[in-house]
């Protein structure tokens, strides 16, 4: 059941795209294309999208939600090795100025690129965010989860 | 009901109880015996677990026993996966993104 606990605080997801890993690359730096997909919801709509496309490089993202307002996701660029990984940290201030961790990882497949995404310290994000204290949360799903 | 989980899970007695149940039911004052606080004290944290669906108890005479509800962790994970869910949606946007600007 340990699996179950670590599973919780890392999301992984994959996806295929028929589009060169270069190109599947350069949208998340190229603020036009990135508004469109990246922090968006399937509510909201991007009123903001500013990206300073290198290492140490800041991006903000403005999403306005019907329920939520005006959500802006501010970031850094940790990594940019064109056209094989990039890695990013954010964090929404307005909620808990803890940054969480982003890695894309892009790799060749046929005509097109499989992209792994995995977003680390999701639980953590949430739990500060609600002001409870997240280390010990995490420690304590694990053992709770062993049984 | 998440918040309470969270709330529930964010004191180290009661991180200890759930350990101790996760090995197996328990009387309520086999709970509180490794305890250096009163009886009184080990009910209230285990009310709070209550609350939060991460215990259940029922009875047995004149015992009341205590057993740990996985399906009060399932939320936290059931937000996990919505955050999944939400990467995809985006992966998905930007995979139309790129078919409509070749």
């Amino acid at each position: 059941m340990t699996e179950t606990a670590k599973k919780t605080e890392t999301v992984r997801v994959s996806r295929r795209f028929e589009a060169s890993p270069e190109r599947v690359f350069d949208a998340w730096l190229n603020p036009k294309v990135a508004g469109r997909f990246l922090f968006a919801t399937p509510t909201g709509t991007m009123i903001k999208a500013e990206v300073d496309p290198r290492v140490g490089g800041h991006f903000t993202f403005i999403d306005r939600r019907p329920d939520m307002g005006d959500v802006e996701h501010v970031g850094t660029w940790l990594e940019i090795d064109r056209p094989r990984r990039l890695v990013f940290e954010f964090a929404v201030p307005a909620y808990e100025p803890t940054r969480t961790r982003i890695t894309l990882d892009f790799a060749p497949d046929g005509a097109g690129c499989a992209l792994t995404l995995t977003h680390e310290g999701v639980f953590e994000e949430y739990v500060t965010q609600t002001n409870h204290g997240w280390g010990m949360i995490l420690e304590s799903l694990e053992r709770a989860l062993q049984g | 009901m998440l918040d309470e989980t969270l709330l529930a899970l964010a004191d180290p007695t009661r991180r200890a109880i759930l350990a101790r149940l996760a090995e197996g039911e328990a009387r309520v004052t086999e709970i509180a015996a490794p305890f250096a606080i009163s009886l009184n004290s080990v009910s209230k944290h285990i009310r709070m677990l209550e609350r939060a669906a991460l215990v259940e108890r029922r009875r047995e005479g004149r015992e009341h026993i205590l057993a740990l509800n996985p399906a009060g962790l399932d939320q936290a994970a059931d937000w996990i996966e919505g955050q999944r869910s939400l990467w995809a949606w985006r992966l998905g946007r930007l995979d139309a993104a790129l078919q409509e600007e070749p």
